[in-house]
Order: C-alpha cells, then structure tokens, then sequence
C-alpha cells in the first residue's frame, strides 16, 4: 500500500468564523493565511521524512476549510521545497477551466518537478459549480470533454483544432510536453459509471473518496470491469482512496476525538441553494444514485488505535482494491495542529511500517 | 417534423469517360464539390447544413449505389480523372473539393492532378493513409452503423446501404483503396498546395485519428481538427460542429484560426 497525505493548508482562525458557503471574504485575516502556508513545508518536510509516498492537493473555492483555489500554486510551491516525495493534484475542477492551460500547466509542473507529479481531473464537488458560475447539468459533459482534451493536448505531436461539445478550439500544440511520457500517471476522479467508464477507456486509474469501503468498492469493481471490456488489468496503484482518519493510541482515544468532531459540515449553502443543487446535480456510483454530500460532515472510514487502523486498511485492500490511500489524518478544515502533528507521528512510526505489504 | 436529411437536393445526372453519374445539388454561391466514402453517396445533416452557404454538388460515382457494376476504372487516380471530368462537363472550372474517407483518397488525387481547379480540400476521415490492418467495416447494416458511427442512433430515417449494392461494390473498393500506406501518394503529397482541412471523430473506430497527424506531417497547407464525440461518419454523429468548422475554413483557409467568437454579455 501507498499512502499519500492531503494537505489543505491548516488555517487558523484567530476569531469564529460565518458558517455559510460562501464564507465572506472580508473575515479573511492575513497573518492566519501567511501562517497556514507558512507551516504547509515544515509539515511536508515531516510527512516525506515518515516516508509517505505523495503529497497532494485539491480544488476548492470561497472558504479557509482547504485554501488551495489554485492547487496548481500550492503544487508547484510543494514541489520546489521538497525533493522526492511525488505531488498528487487532485485535481484541477475540469468542467470550469480552460482544459488546454491545464494541460500546459501539469506539463509545466511536471517537467519543474522532474518527473514527480501525479494527475487527478474531476467534476468538482456540488458546491463548487457557482464558484465561476458553472450550470451543474453541464458539470458532467464538460468534464468528459475537457479531461479527453487535456490527453490530447498531451499526446498529439501536430497542431490541431478541437471541435468540441463545450470547447473549441483551432489551434493547440503545447510546450512544454509532460516530463513523464506518455503523460503524468492520470486518474479519474469520482465513483460515477461516467468516471469510471471514462477512466477504462483511456487506461486512467480510478479514485475515489470518503464512502464506505462497500460504497466506493462499488465503483472500484465496476472500474476494473470496464477495464477489463477495454482488455486491459489496473494495477492496485491505479486506484486512489481518499478517507479521514482518526488515529490515536487507543480505541477509545480515538473514539472520543470521534465524538468532538462537528456532526455537521463547516461551512454548508443556504438551503434554497442547495436543495436547488441538488436536484440538478446527479451523482451515482456505478450508475447507482447517491445523494451529494452538500452539508453533512464526510464520514470518517479509519479510526482506531493503530492495530485497529492496520485491520481496516487490510479490509479496505480487499473490499475497495485501492493500492494508495489519501489520508486526512485530522479533519481537513480543523486548525488543530497539535494533534494532526502526533497523529502523523503515531502513523508514520506504527502503522505505515506495517501498511507497506498489504 | 424535420425533414429528412438531403430532402432540398434535386437529383441530376452528369456524363463523363462513358459513365452515366448521379449527383444530388442543392444550395448556392461557391460550388463545393463531395466524394463519397466506400458505402455510397448517403446525404446527411451534414449537406444540409453546408448547402446553406455553398453550392454542394454530391457525386455518386461509377460503380456505387444503383449504377451499373464499374469494372472498368481499374485505379483511384483514374477514378479521379473520371470525376474530374464530370466536374468539368457541369461547368466547373474551379471548385472547393470535399471527399470522405474512401472519397479522402480520391480528392486527393483529383486534387494532385488538377492543382489549379481545387481552391480548397476537405478531408472528412479520409482512409488515404490507414494504420496497419486497418478493416474496413463489414457485417449486417446494424454492424457496419455501429463501427460507423458514435451516434448511429443520430441515423434516423438514413438508409443503411443494401447489402446486395454492397456486395456490387466491394471488388471496386478493393482494386481502388490501395495499400494501407500509399507510398505513390504520400511523396506526392508535399507537393498539394492547396488550403487543406483533415477532420478526425475522436471516437473514429475505422481510421485510427492518429493518422491525422501524418497528413499534417506531409502537406504544407494542412489543418488538422478533432471533432469530440464523432466516430468515422463525423457529418451524422454531429453535423453542426462539422458545418461549422468545414464553412469557416472554406470561407476564411487558414485565417479560420482566427477566433470570431463574440464573449460580450451585455453591452
């Protein structure tokens, strides 16, 4: 097994914050954020030093919970303060860039970063379609198209036009190309058919989040059997599962930092808006409907003392096939840093040695 | 109701090397001039689409459709010859030049032959310089559809071609196609001035859509366009997006590069 720390870039905020989405930008307060990115490399430099394998870093908008908007500038910053842990962005919100800059970006960033990134494109989570006013019904088709852009872009010696669904372009011929060919190893991230079905066909690995291993494992088997309709077999590092993780010494430690986390998202719409989302927004995984998680707070799928979490991720080996996992240890969003540091410590020291082999 | 596609066409017959051609017209202004691929003259959305701004003049050439068995063009570029003679009886000085797939090979002889006639070519998915093994598709119509196209439920009212007319036609296609890699053809290429424009489906199950890049490798004036979601028969799986693109470079050649898209919201 793999394992990969996700960095939200911890800010601390010094005064209670609004709790709606979108969070008032005037309650930013600058010295928390030159802290919050401040402390983002003596962590990193900590996580490389446990030996994890990747770094990564996501999308998100309008709030301090994980301030990385611009996860291309947070990547590069990482890759060149560290030397050899590899930098997952996972991953560029597909459906409301410019897939042609992205693809120009991540080959960028993958040459400065010699070789060492790691790709993952997805839809965006629902909140983040009115960040650059994207229609949701087009979330889905303008991911699809986009991510089939970004390879292309990639891949394709010649210029060449696009003529696309949502993107059009006459001419397209990328410098730099990627460090690795043919492309930085690439995953579709999501559990829907569309992602996985998308991921098969153009032999991407899969990642998916935060769902019971049954749940997600769902997606991940209907993933390899796409792959294998496309006659080709994923490898176990081909698929992602990114979960929270409570880590304490004890069960019961752990269950009780269980018990101080908020039942409830930071942060949620107002409702009128979220319900609206989510009648337009529709998820599945493996073709089956699932709800958007748009206020409640994301389950946490390991916790426990370090034997216990040693168990679930042999389970979650078996159930879910994921070869990396992409751990929160400590909530994302939580400015506690004291007790991230230790469980970082306790699973650097007792369960990444013993992970290794499963 | 919309009507079927090529409904506005007029049916006209054209004489040249001895062979009676059926061609379907409609539009006005530029003449453009369409070869059709190994399956036969088959209008689609496509045409329509383009007779709104050009003259189209699709051809079924000899041996295809219901005309009588071709055993006499033993060769493409004299196909080529034989249709550049048609053009020519219908008055045609100089004309803008499209062929599909098996059509590709044949515009571009027609084009190497008569340089001064084509203003500009278009290649829809040509099938001039195939990968290795590249099979034609085969099967019952429902097959072929699927191989064809991304959408072959796009296919509405158009006729699959009946299989006895296909059969008619495959020793034809077969003595013309040529190899797989025409080396004849490809050293002649560097030498075709005019504006060209190759356009691949992504989805392109038949030709591979990385043999446009060769195009692009060999020919001087060429332009190369991806059309998402399209497989071989890119003028039924999306035909607004094949209009569009094939219009503007016609209009414009290689100035189509230059974006007319307007982004104002509000004035």
């Amino acid at each position: 097994m793999k394992v990969s720390f996700f960095e939200t870039a911890r800010y601390c905020a010094p005064q209670a914050l609004p709790s709606e989405w979108p969070v008032p930008s005037g309650a930013y307060d600058r010295d928390a954020g030159a802290r919050a990115y401040g402390s983002m490399i003596e962590r990193l430099e900590y996580v490389e030093e446990l030996g994890f394998d990747w770094v990564s870093v996501s999308e998100h908008h309008y709030s301090p919970r994980i301030l990385t908007p611009a996860p291309i500038v947070s990547a590069s910053y990482i890759a060149a303060r560290l030397r050899k842990i590899k930098i997952a962005l996972l991953g560029p919100i597909v459906p409301q860039s410019n897939p042609v800059r992205v693809a120009e970006e991540l080959a960028m960033l993958d040459t400065l970063a010699q070789g060492r990134l790691v790709v993952g494109l997805l839809r965006g989570t629902t909140n983040e379609s009115l960040t650059y006013d994207l229609n949701p019904a087009e979330a889905r088709e303008r991911t699809d198209e986009g991510m089939e852009l970004i390879l292309r872009a990639w891949t394709e010696p010649q210029p060449f036009g696009w003529q696309g669904r949502h993107f059009q372009y006459r001419t397209v011929s990328i410098w730099p190309r990627p460090q690795q060919q043919p492309h930085p190893p690439t995953y579709a991230l999501g559990t829907s058919r569309e992602s996985c079905e998308f991921a098969a066909r153009n032999h991407l690995g899969c990642g998916v989040s935060y769902g019971s291993f049954e749940a997600v494992g769902k997606a991940t088997r209907y993933y390899r059997e796409q792959c294998a309709r496309h006659g080709w077999q994923p490898a176990p590092e081909q698929i992602i599962y990114r979960a929270n993780m409570l880590l304490a010494e004890t069960d019961e430690d752990a269950q009780a930092l269980l018990r101080e986390q908020p039942n409830q998202r930071p942060f949620s719409m107002r409702p009128g808006v979220s319900d609206a989302l989510m009648k337009l927004d529709s998820r599945n995984i493996a073709g089956e409907a699932r709800a958007p998680i748009v206020s409640g707070a994301l389950p946490t799928t390991f916790i426990g003392s370090p034997d216990t979490v040693v168990e679930q991720v042999r389970r979650c080996r078996d159930v879910v096939g994921a070869g990396v996992l992409d751990l929160s240890l400590h909530p994302p969003g939580s400015g506690d840093l004291e007790p991230l540091m230790r469980a970082l410590e306790l699973f650097g020291k007792k369960v990444l040695p013993r992970i290794r082999d499963i | 109701m919309p009507s079927a596609p090529g409904a506005a066409f007029s049916e006209r017959y054209v004489e040249a090397d001895g062979f009676r051609i059926r061609y379907m017209e409609a539009g006005q202004g530029a003449p453009l001039v369409h070869l059709h691929g190994a399956g036969g003259l088959r209008l689609t959305p496509g045409h329509d689409l383009l007779s709104r701004r050009f003259r189209v003049v699709a051809f079924e050439m000899p041996g295809f459709g219901q005309s009588p068995e071709n055993n006499q063009t033993r060769s493409m570029p004299e196909l080529a010859s034989t249709m550049a003679q048609a053009i020519k009886n219908l008055g045609l000085d100089t004309f803008n030049l499209m062929g599909t797939s098996f059509g590709g090979k044949t515009a571009l002889w027609l084009a190497l032959q008569a340089p001064e006639r084509v203003l500009a070519l278009v290649l829809e998915a040509p099938a001039a310089i195939r990968q290795e093994g590249a099979e034609s598709p085969s099967g019952s119509p429902e097959e072929i559809a699927r191989r064809l196209y991304a959408h072959p439920e796009r296919l509405g009212a158009i006729p699959m071609p009946d299989p006895a007319i296909r059969a008619k036609t495959q020793p034809l296609v077969q003595r013309l196609r040529g190899p797989d890699r025409d080396a004849d053809l490809e050293s002649r290429l560097p030498s075709l001035g005019a504006p060209t424009l190759v356009l691949f489906g992504t989805l392109d199950s038949v030709i591979t859509p990385a043999m446009g890049r060769v195009y692009k490798d060999l020919m001087p004036g060429c332009h190369l366009v991806f059309v998402y979601d399209a497989g071989h028969g890119i003028s039924t799986d999306r035909p607004e997006a094949f209009a569009e693109v094939v219009v503007d470079f016609l209009e414009r050649h290689e100035a189509f590069v230059i974006s007319r898209t307007e982004t104002v919201i509000h004035p």
